[in-house]
Order: structure tokens, then C-alpha cells, then sequence
């Protein structure tokens, strides 16, 4: 019989396996063998992964565990735990259970183990259900060579735990360490005898870590981050043999071990039968493939699922559609019931019932909640209120979002509250049950800047030195490391370093070896798994930092599993709207729907058009701000192309420059046929949208949707695409389009590639868009209340103080009294303005915070200091930035007592020490110092602000950039607020505060850099091409005040940005002038 | 310690040394050779690590073996080094 590897870490063990699931199950397959096992450390995370490419390799799958085990507080090590397989799922289910249960009962140091009687139960519960082998990192195989007696006693406490045969195997390894170690043949020697005396089969593994020896030296550096200590301080694996072995050195080791030719064979066949008895059926195992939905019961329906849906889905038609006339109702039914009969056909009402019941628990809770992605196409959700955008009156198609002809779980993605989206989990927990819910894992992994920070601490760097270099990695994969070093200039000086340093040079290999490795495994930012009653036989979970269970699968894993993943993605904006409608509502006493506001406000496009789109839903970025001065939207409709075409696919199908020269009629759109002016007139005659492609294909070939769809998707592959060119062109012909037209047409699909974008995606974007711009426009000092308090954007936060400013919206200073935890709109006498919030304070705890929240308002100094007991260093910030100027009477214009006097006193009362048990005593006592000293220097206005951005980085008083305003005048900067009355190719400088930085992929290959600067009037934007990246690419990345020289480019109506020639540090040269000066 | 080399090693099928030559004697291995793995601390000596050179780097190959002269018996532990093919003494006694 073959061999088979048992005892297999893989790159999933993070921090220990080295090589991919995917490549070691090829690896194998090549290497002629029949099976493999995955048998990560303390976990499932690389199984399915695994059972994926051992189908698709044509081996068979073995999945266990590498687990510690506890015995009355003793460790007995680590052991392998082998899950049987072809016994309708008994073994995986029992794995699963073993693995959460190990990580709910952690032992001492809060390491994941399970005890010995936990296993035993659960792994012997009605037959066998998985072997344990008991190998190298067992306390068994550490006693055996030392302490032959002690390693009995061990092994007993194993028997009498797992009296059923089969249950117990002895795990063999010969590392070719130094003899008389462990996994060295002797000890392999020793480990076979005590089989042999106990009578338990002994089996051969090679304790894999890494397919080829190559990769020794990579799990040499993982070692080191695992250990999170330099190589040569822990001791290292013992040798480079911890590799995937072929079966005949596999052999050889036996015969070594052995030395007998029978005994081998024998051990070599105790392996295989073991193997067999593990051999996985993903099927009747693990469920593979089959999805799995919460029993009827947990949704509280009795009827048929499909029944209800049906009823739900027309009673809402009213709801949605309340005014429609006989002729659109009759549209609506229609498109209603094929809606039904495909989800019918595909078996998922459960599924859409479950979404809807989830989405309907979350409106209950009074969060807000939107759809995105293609499931804004379907009428069905719409109706449900899993949607909210008409998929009628855009032009979406449902067959884009699910077709017949497909039998996946299609997504469902629903974006909430961001501030909510924990309430929310816990609600699902508590709505469905615990053992139907789980949360979603993310493995993240290894990318440049902590591939290059553990390995130059595997190499034992200075901090200091790793983090200049980990600072200067921009934005690109490790694994390129030295490919890079020639192409940034950026990395220049550490390429030159790195030719004479050897560690810096060795530094570069390592680095590159740990790409994409996965590093730790945390919760999925959105992803919630609801199965039935059973789920949690079928994936291990662990606690995840919420504190509810989480799978230890990821969502690649889902569609294997057969697991409903519902996306609830917590959306800061959705948040910061939120708030604004309840800041709106507490301070104008109104209460409003955003939901029923009217989609066509022409101010609100207005506004739009100004470029000034800080703030808004996917348009505030430099590139969206660009292609909006471009564009200039009048309509919702708008809104959904520009966020589409904004997309990598339409980029580089280069859509975005025909569609604009259609629109602003420098061209006159091509429609090829009077049959599609319908389909394309949106967006004059370029097919942006995948549901134009549909119904071009539709039209023209008489197809159904779904086939349309079908061809679409296809496409992308070459192989695929010969076959529907001959059926577009025989069928359009067929219809009687010309061979001109169908030629013509046949190249743009051809071209259309996987380019477009979902209009649907783009529509479910484009709500939120237009409902924040409305409220920027309506309502700008709540609505900027709401993006400082959920900071929903790219941008810093003191950006939102420059457009507040911009708006005239008044910006309050903090003030120990008034401000909160949140940005509130206050009414004051000059009319309504936004308090800072007290949690910007840099280094205030939060115990520090609630103290002051609950003890508001306070008296006097010494009040405040004695009842907020704030620490020393946080009085004096408070001080610094003017938070106690009310409690102090000092007023901006009075000169009496200033800011100064503030400090010095304040510095001056807590110098004592605040003695708890007499609180009034001491207040008594402050109180005879409160009143403030004289005569001490008053701060600047520079200073002041320079106080501000060091302790809160909000500069509250004035826009930061006002210090050099002298400068600035001299050198005749433009203010980006002038930019857009300029010439085009106007020679220029700006100035500001670097607020984006931006790399995005080019069509050319080349790196274009793009840098946005606020100077208070706005935003300016400029292009950093090769050369100038060249002259000045080391302040491109770091500094955060520049001043730029360039040439205006306009690039449309209220386009204009900057062609960079160079930068320059602009407080260097404030600096540079200032010393001349003097 | 100064390493010594062991020359004019032969080896039999399974690279395993059969008779060398150590300080101008020939010696005859006369026990079951043990082949072993040590390691090396190649974060303190390379100055590049690309793919391929991992193994060479991590580990070196050692035998331990008693072989006979004319005149004595001796236990030896010998370092096979790689790319070189040179042969050392690691611990002679």
C-alpha cells in the first residue's frame, strides 16, 4: 500500500508552516502520491483549501489537527488528531468540536488546549471518530529516550483514556537530527519499541513544515516572529529535513529506523491503512458544496418557504409603489414573477427569506441600512427592504445578480451604521441562535511593510532602522523587494546601503520569501455565517476580539462549504448620516426622512458641480473631484455613471474620455443601429454598464438574460469567446442585422471584456452619495458635526475644518464645560456652530473622558481639577489648546488674564498632590490660588495653533497654513481656489498641507504619483510624473507641508490640476528665510 | 578549534564514506555510519539567501562512524560540506 504524509503544517499554521495548501496538495499529486493531510496548528484554517486542491488534484483529502493536550494541569504536549473520514461526517464534526472546544478552555497561559477527557468524549462519543498520533511534540516522545518508566506511566494515561482501538497510534519521525535527539533515528527507534511493548501501531510521518528544502530557511524567519524574538536568541529547528519527503526516502528513513525490511513494510503499511481510514469524502463529510440555510423554524415560518415569499414580495408592492397606474403594476407583476420563479427554481426562498428577516431585525433596531452590490438589480429585494434603490426606474437587471444558470449562493451585501454593526451581530446571534451563527474569518497576510519589520527583527535591526526602511516601502508587494530597489526612487538611498551591508542585502531575500504568507487570523470586517442546527459540526470556531464565536474559514471557503455569508458591512457614512439626522432633529426640532427626500434637487447638483465634494459618498477623492469638474451631473442617473466609470475596469477600458466628449456633444454619439439608441442614449454610445452588454446581446441575438449574462462572464476567458462570436454573429444575421453592423458591434463585446462595471453596484453607491450631498447642502454645520464625529473619508479630519470654514460654518474651540465625545452643533448667540470633541486630546484616557462627561459642568479650576481628576499632563493640554479658558474668564478679547497666567496656573495647582479622601479640603485650598497669576506672556496666534495640531492635530483657531502667509505672498502662491481662473499651461505654485497621496494602477506601467494640498480655499491637485518624481520623490511620501511648482492643466468645464515640476519642504524654507532675515 | 580535513573519501551507494584519509593514515569505516543534519547560523554569515540556496544554508550533512587504521580505532564525526564537497572533522577522538 502507498505511503502517505499524516502530519502536514501549512502555511496556515502561521507563523510556522511555510508552503500554501494549494501548492503542497500539487506538490504531492506530482510526487505520485494518492493522499495527503493538512494538520495545522490549532486549527482548520487551511482545510478547505485544502480539500479544494486535493480534488482538483485528484488525491484524496485527510484533515486533522496539531493540538496540545492537558492532563490535570500537566501539558502532555502536542498531538496530531487524524479525523476518519467516509462515516457521514462523524470525524470532521468531531474535529470541529474538539478545536472550539480547545480554544473555549484554554489551559494555563491562556494557551488553546483541550484535556484529555474532553477528547476522549468527544472523539469516542458513539464510535471512533479520528486517531491521535502521538508524536515528536508529545511529552511522551520528550520522556521516551530520557525516562523509559516515566514514558509508560504517560502512555497509560493515554490507553485508559482511549480504549477503543484504532483511537491511538505512535507517530514515528527521523529528522536526521544529531542522534539521541528527538526526531533522530535513535529516538524514532525508541519511539517504535514503546509501540511494540504496548502493542499500538506505529506509524511513519515527517512532521512536515515545507514542501522543498528551500523553504527551511524561510520558516527560520517565522520561527523568529513566532518566538518574536532574533534568530540565534531561541534555539532553531534542529535541520532543514522537515520537508514534503517522496515516497521512497520516505522508505529508506523506515528501513533506517527498522533496519529490518519487514518491520518497515510494516510500518509503511500501518501508515497507509491509517491514511485510508482518514481518506475524507467532501461530500457526505463535510457537506461540500450543499448550501445550508437556517430551518424554517428559526425564520418562524410554518408554510412553504416559497409561498411566503411570494406573499411578502407582492404585499410590499403597494409600499414601494403607491402611486403606480395599471400599466406599470402589470410591469411590475410581471417582472416580479420571473423574479420568483428563478429563485423558486434555484430552491433559494429560504435564503432571500433569511436576508430580508435579518434585514427587517436591523430597521427594527432603527439603523440605517442600504444595499450594495448587484442585488440592487433584483425587484425582490427591493420589495423585501433588503434594497432600497427602484431596480425599475435605473434600468437594472436581475438576471445580473442571479440566473438560473448558475447555482451559487449569490450575495447579498447589506451596508449599516458602522457605529451599529456589533449590535447588530449580537442581535443575529440572539435572533437565530448560537448554533446557528457564527462570524467570519480574515487571514491577513504578509505584505511589504511587516514582511520587512519581522524580518529585520528576525535578523535582530535596530527598530529605528527597520522602520526608516518599512516608512519608505510605498505600495508594493514583497516579494518584488529588489526588483524595486532600482525602479523608486524613493528606496535609493537604502539600495545603495543595502550593496555594502550584508544584512541589509540578506534583509531583501528574506522579506521576499514571507510574501503573502498569512500572519494572523482576525474577524472579517462584514461577514456573518448563518447555517441551520448543524453548522457547528461542520467548522471550528474560536473567539474572536468581539468576544462572539467566529469560524476559523474564510470567506473564499464559503462557497465550498455551502455556507450562507451574509455581508454586513458597516459603513462610516451611513453612521456620520445618522448623526446628522438626530443632530438635526435636537437642534431644528425637525425630523426627517432621508430615505423619501426627492432625488432631483438642482441645488444639490449644484453643488456637485462646484467640485467642492469633501464629504460626499464615494466623489470626495481627488480623482472623483477631478472627473466632477469634468463631468458636471445634473441627475441621479449621473451619479451612477461617474461612480461607475470610476472604476479600474472602465479606466482602463478607457470609457470615461468617449462618453465625455458624447456629453458635452464634441462628438456625435455612435449608436451602430437604431435598435440599441435605447441601451446606450445614457451613456451616448459607450457601453459602460454590464446590463447594456445584456440587453445588446439580448436584442440582438434574441438570448434570454440570463444566457446574455452567461456570455458575459465568459468573455474574460479566451478559450470561451471564439464560441459565442459564432453564435452572436449567426443569430444577430439571422434576425436580419447587417454584417457591417454586426461586425462593428461584435468588436466593442469583444473589447468589453471584463471592463464595465454593474450599474446596479453603481446605483446602490450612488443613493448614499446623493443623500449626503443633500445634506451637505441643506444641512452643512450638522452634516460636518456627523463626518468629524464618524470620520466616514480618505482625508485627515482637519481637513473637514477647512471646508467648514470654506461653508461659514462656525467652529468651536473644546471647551471642558460643553464638549462631548461626539462633534455637537451648538446654538449659540452668533448663531449655530460645531463644539470639538474632547476625545481628540492626544493622550487622554478614556476614564479621563467619561470623568469629565460626568461631572459636567464645573465651577472653577480647581473644581474642575479635584472632580475630573484629570492626569497632570492632560491638564495642561486642556490648558494649552483653551479648553479651560471659560473656567478661567479669559475671553479672546480680554487682556486682563491670559492664557499664560492659565498655564501657570494650572501648572501650579497640580503640583500638588490631589489627595482623594478631602476632596473639599483641597478644593478649599486650590480655591485660594484661583486667582490667576499676572503678567505672563500671552501665547501667538502661531503658537497657538501650533498647540493645537501638536495635542488635538485640529487646527480649530485658523487654517495652519496662515503662519507662512508671508512667505507665501512673496514667493505669489496661487490659492487653489484661484486655480480654476487660470490659463492652462500657467506657470505656478502652490502651497498646503499634504492631504492624499495617491499611486493608482496606469495602463502605461509607470508610476504616476498624484498629491492633494489643502490650503483653506480648497484642494489643489498635482501629477507627479518620472522626472519630477525623480527631483523630489523623498518628500512626496513624508512631509507633510509642501509647497509645489508646476503648470495648470485644465481638464474640463471646472477641471484644473497641477503638472508638478517639483516640490519643495515649505517649513525648511519659512526656516531658510527666517535665519536670513535675522 | 582548527578544522581538519579529511581527504580521498569514498562513499557507497547511499553517500554514506567507506574509507578516507586523516592526518596521512587511511582509515576503513568499520561501524554502521550514522548520518545526521546540524545546523547552521546563516543569519550570522550569508550575505544573500534567494530562492534555492535555503537548505544549503540552514543545515550541514555530519556522519558519525568508528574506523580503524592499521595502528588505532577511532570514533569520528565529519562534516560533509556543500557546494564544496570537502570533508572535515568536526569532533575527533
Amino acid at each position: 500500500m502507498p505511503f502517505a504524509h499524516l502530519n502536514v503544517s501549512s502555511a496556515y499554521s502561521a507563523h510556522y508552516g511555510v508552503t500554501r495548501p494549494e501548492a503542497l496538495a500539487s506538490g504531492a499529486s506530482a510526487m505520485g502520491f494518492e493522499a495527503l493531510a493538512i494538520t495545522d496548528r490549532d486549527g482548520l484554517y487551511g482545510a478547505v483549501k485544502h480539500i479544494g486542491a486535493c480534488i482538483k488534484s485528484g488525491i484524496y483529502p485527510i484533515v486533522g489537527v496539531s493540538l496540545e493536550v492537558i492532563s490535570k494541569d500537566a501539558s502532555l504536549g502536542r498531538v496530531v488528531i487524524l479525523a476518519h473520514g467516509h462515516d457521514r461526517g462523524a470525524g470532521w464534526s468531531a474535529l470541529c468540536r474538539t478545536i472550539s472546544k480547545a480554544w473555549q478552555n484554554p489551559g494555563r497561559n491562556k494557551r488553546v488546549a483541550i484535556k484529555l477527557e474532553d477528547l476522549a468524549e468527544i472523539t469516542q462519543a458513539r464510535q471512533s471518530s479520528c486517531t491521535i498520533l502521538l508524536g515528536p511534540e508529545s511529552t511522551l516522545a520528550k520522556t521516551v529516550l530520557v525516562n523509559t518508566g516515566a514514558a509508560q506511566e504517560i502512555l497509560e494515561l493515554w490507553k485508559s483514556a482511549f480504549d477503543s482501538s484504532g483511537s491511538l497510534a505512535i507517530e514515528l519521525v527521523n529528522q536526521l537530527t544529531e542522534p539521541g535527539s528527538i526526531a533522530s533515528e535513535e529516538h524514532a527507534k525508541a519511539m517504535h519499541d514503546i509501540a511494540k511493548a504496548n502493542n499500538l501501531p506505529a506509524v511513519l510521518t515527517n512532521a512536515v513544515r515545507y514542501l522543498s528544502p528551500d523553504d527551511a530557511l524561510t520558516a527560520d524567519v517565522l520561527d523568529s516572529a513566532r518566538h518574536l524574538e532574533p534568530l540565534g536568541v531561541f534555539l532553531p529547528q534542529p535541520n532543514a529535513q522537515a520537508w514534503l519527503k517522496p515516497d521512497n526516502q520516505m522508505a529508506q528513513l523506515a528501513l533506517e529506523i527498522t533496519q529490518s525490511a519487514k518491520m518497515s513494510l510494516e510500518l509503511i503499511s500501518n501508515t497507509a491503512s491509517l491514511a485510508k481510514r482518514c481518506y475524507l469524502d467532501p461530500v457526505s463529510d463535510c457537506g461540500w458544496g450543499q448550501p445550508k440555510t437556517p430551518e424554517q423554524s428559526a425564520l418562524g415560518i410554518t408554510d412553504n418557504p416559497f409561498e411566503v415569499l411570494w406573499q411578502k414580495a407582492h404585499a410590499a408592492i403597494d409600499w414601494r409603489y403607491p402611486r403606480a397606474k395599471a400599466a406599470e403594476l402589470a410591469q411590475i407583476q410581471h417582472r416580479l414573477s420571473k423574479e420568483l420563479i428563478a429563485i423558486n427554481q434555484l430552491g433559494f426562498a429560504t435564503y432571500f427569506l433569511t436576508v430580508a428577516d435579518v434585514a427587517q431585525m436591523i430597521r427594527d433596531m432603527r439603523v440605517r441600512i442600504a444595499a450594495r452590490g448587484s442585488g440592487a438589480g433584483s425587484l425582490t429585494n427591493y420589495l423585501l427592504g433588503i434594497s432600497g434603490v427602484d431596480p425599475i426606474s435605473e434600468g437594472l437587471l436581475f438576471e445580473r445578480f442571479l440566473s438560473t444558470e448558475r447555482s451559487t449562493l449569490p450575495d447579498i451585501d447589506i451596508d449599516v451604521e458602522s457605529a451599529r454593526r456589533h449590535d447588530i451581530y449580537r442581535n443575529i446571534f440572539r435572533r437565530y441562535g448560537g448554533e446557528r451563527v457564527t462570524l467570519l474569518s480574515m487571514q491577513s497576510t504578509y505584505r511589504g511593510r511587516g514582511a520587512v519589520r519581522d524580518s529585520g527583527m528576525a535578523l535582530g535591526l535596530e527598530e529605528d532602522q527597520i522602520d526608516q526602511i518599512a516608512k519608505s516601502m510605498w505600495r508594493f508587494s514583497a516579494r518584488n523587494f529588489r526588483a524595486e530597489l532600482s525602479e523608486k526612487p524613493e528606496l535609493g538611498n537604502f539600495a545603495l546601503q543595502a550593496e555594502n551591508d550584508r544584512k541589509l542585502n540578506l534583509l531583501i531575500d528574506i522579506t521576499q520569501r514571507l510574501d503573502r504568507l498569512p500572519r494572523h487570523i482576525s474577524m472579517h470586517p462584514c461577514g456573518v455565517i448563518l447555517g441551520n442546527s448543524n453548522l457547528l459540526n461542520l467548522t471550528p470556531t474560536e473567539p474572536s476580539g468581539l468576544g462572539l464565536p467566529m469560524s476559523q474559514f474564510d470567506k473564499d471557503d464559503m462557497d465550498p462549504m455551502g455556507f450562507l455569508k451574509l455581508d454586513v458591512l458597516g459603513v462610516r457614512m451611513q453612521s456620520a448620516m445618522a448623526y446628522t439626522i438626530r443632530q438635526i432633529s435636537k437642534t431644528k426640532k425637525e425630523e426627517l426622512d432621508l430615505d423619501a427626500i426627492p432625488k432631483d434637487d438642482p441645488d444639490v447638483f449644484k453643488m456637485i458641480r462646484t467640485t467642492n465634494t469633501l464629504g460626499i459618498f464615494q466623489i470626495e477623492s481627488p480623482g472623483q473631484r477631478e472627473l466632477t469638474g469634468k463631468h458636471q451631473p445634473t441627475e441621479f442617473n449621473d451619479l451612477t455613471l461617474q461612480i461607475s466609470l470610476f472604476r479600474p475596469g472602465p479606466m482602463k477600458g478607457n470609457m470615461i474620455k468617449p462618453y465625455l466628449d458624447g456629453r458635452h456633444k464634441l462628438i456625435e454619439p455612435d449608436y451602430i443601429h437604431k435598435d440599441l439608441r435605447p441601451i446606450l442614449e445614457e451613456s451616448y454610445g459607450v457601453v459602460v454598464f454590464h446590463e447594456q452588454l445584456m440587453r445588446i446581446m439580448q436584442k440582438m441575438t434574441g438570448c434570454t438574460l440570463a444566457r446574455a449574462d452567461e456570455m458575459r462572464r465568459q468573455l474574460a476567458k479566451p478559450d470561451k469567446i471564439k464560441k459565442i462570436a459564432s453564435y452572436f454573429k449567426q443569430s444577430a444575421a439571422a434576425r436580419g442585422y447587417s454584417t457591417s453592423v454586426i461586425e462593428r458591434v461584435w468588436s466593442i463585446i469583444e473589447g468589453f471584456g471584463s471592463f464595465g462595471f454593474c450599474k446596479a453596484h453603481g446605483a446602490a453607491f450612488a443613493l448614499p452619495t446623493y443623500q449626503s450631498a443633500w445634506l451637505k447642502h441643506h444641512y452643512p454645520t450638522e452634516f460636518i458635526a456627523g463626518l468629524l464625529t464618524h470620520d466616514p473619508g480618505m482625508y485627515p479630519r482637519r481637513l473637514l475644518l477647512s471646508e467648514a470654514r470654506r461653508l461659514g460654518v462656525k467652529l468651536l474651540p473644546i471647551d471642558v464645560n460643553r464638549s462631548s465625545d461626539q462633534y455637537e452643533v451648538e446654538n449659540l448667540a452668533e448663531g449655530f456652530g460645531i463644539r470639538m470633541a474632547v476625545t481628540e486630546i492626544s493622550g487622554i484616557s478614556r476614564p479621563e473622558i467619561e470623568r469629565i462627561l460626568a461631572e459636567q459642568p464645573f465651577r472653577d479650576i480647581s473644581d474642575f481639577y479635584t472632580r475630573a481628576r484629570p492626569s497632570r499632563r492632560t491638564l495642561e493640554r486642556l490648558a494649552l489648546i483653551g479648553a479651560l479658558d471659560s473656567l478661567a474668564g479669559i475671553r479672546a478679547e480680554a487682556n486682563e488674564s491670559n492664557r499664560g497666567d492659565l498655564l501657570v496656573h494650572v501648572r501650579q495647582i497640580s503640583s500638588k498632590p490631589l489627595a482623594k479622601q478631602d476632596k473639599n479640603q483641597l478644593s478649599f485650598d486650590l480655591g485660594s490660588l484661583d486667582r490667576l497669576p499676572t503678567g505672563n506672556q500671552s501665547p501667538t496666534k502661531t503658537e497657538i495653533i501650533q498647540n493645537e495640531l501638536s495635542i488635538t492635530g485640529l487646527d480649530v483657531t485658523d487654517h495652519q497654513l496662515t503662519e507662512f502667509q508671508e512667505l507665501l505672498d512673496e514667493l505669489g502662491v496661487v490659492r487653489a481656489s484661484e486655480l480654476v481662473n487660470l490659463r492652462s499651461n500657467t506657470e505656478v505654485l502652490i502651497a498646503g498641507v499634504r492631504v492624499a497621496t495617491q499611486t493608482p494602477p496606469m495602463r502605461s506601467g509607470k508610476r504616476v504619483v498624484f498629491i492633494s494640498l489643502d490650503d483653506g480655499t480648497g484642494c489643489a491637485d498635482a501629477t507627479f510624473f518620472d522626472e519630477a518624481q525623480r527631483r523630489c520623490a523623498h518628500l512626496l511620501f513624508q512631509n507633510r507641508l509642501l509647497l509645489i511648482s508646476g503648470k495648470t492643466r485644465r481638464t474640463g468645464v471646472r477641471g484644473v490640476s497641477i503638472l508638478a515640476e517639483n516640490a519643495f519642504d515649505l517649513r525648511a524654507l519659512w526656516l531658510e528665510r527666517k535665519q536670513k532675515a535675522s | 578549534m582548527q578544522l581538519e580535513l579529511v581527504t580521498g573519501v569514498l562513499l557507497d551507494h547511499d553517500g554514506a564514506p567507506v574509507c578516507f584519509s586523516w592526518r596521512d593514515r587511511s582509515y576503513t569505516v568499520c561501524s554502521r555510519p550514522v548520518r545526521w543534519y546540524s545546523r547552521r547560523l546563516w543569519w550570522q554569515e550569508a550575505s544573500a539567501a534567494p530562492k534555492g540556496v535555503g537548505a544549503e544554508l540552514v543545515e550541514i550533512e555530519m556522519w558519525r562512524l568508528w574506523a580503524v587504521s592499521e595502528t588505532d580505532r577511532v570514533f569520528f564525526e565529519l562534516t560533509h560540506k556543500m557546494p564544496e564537497d570537502q570533508w572535515e572533522i568536526a569532533k575527533g577522538s
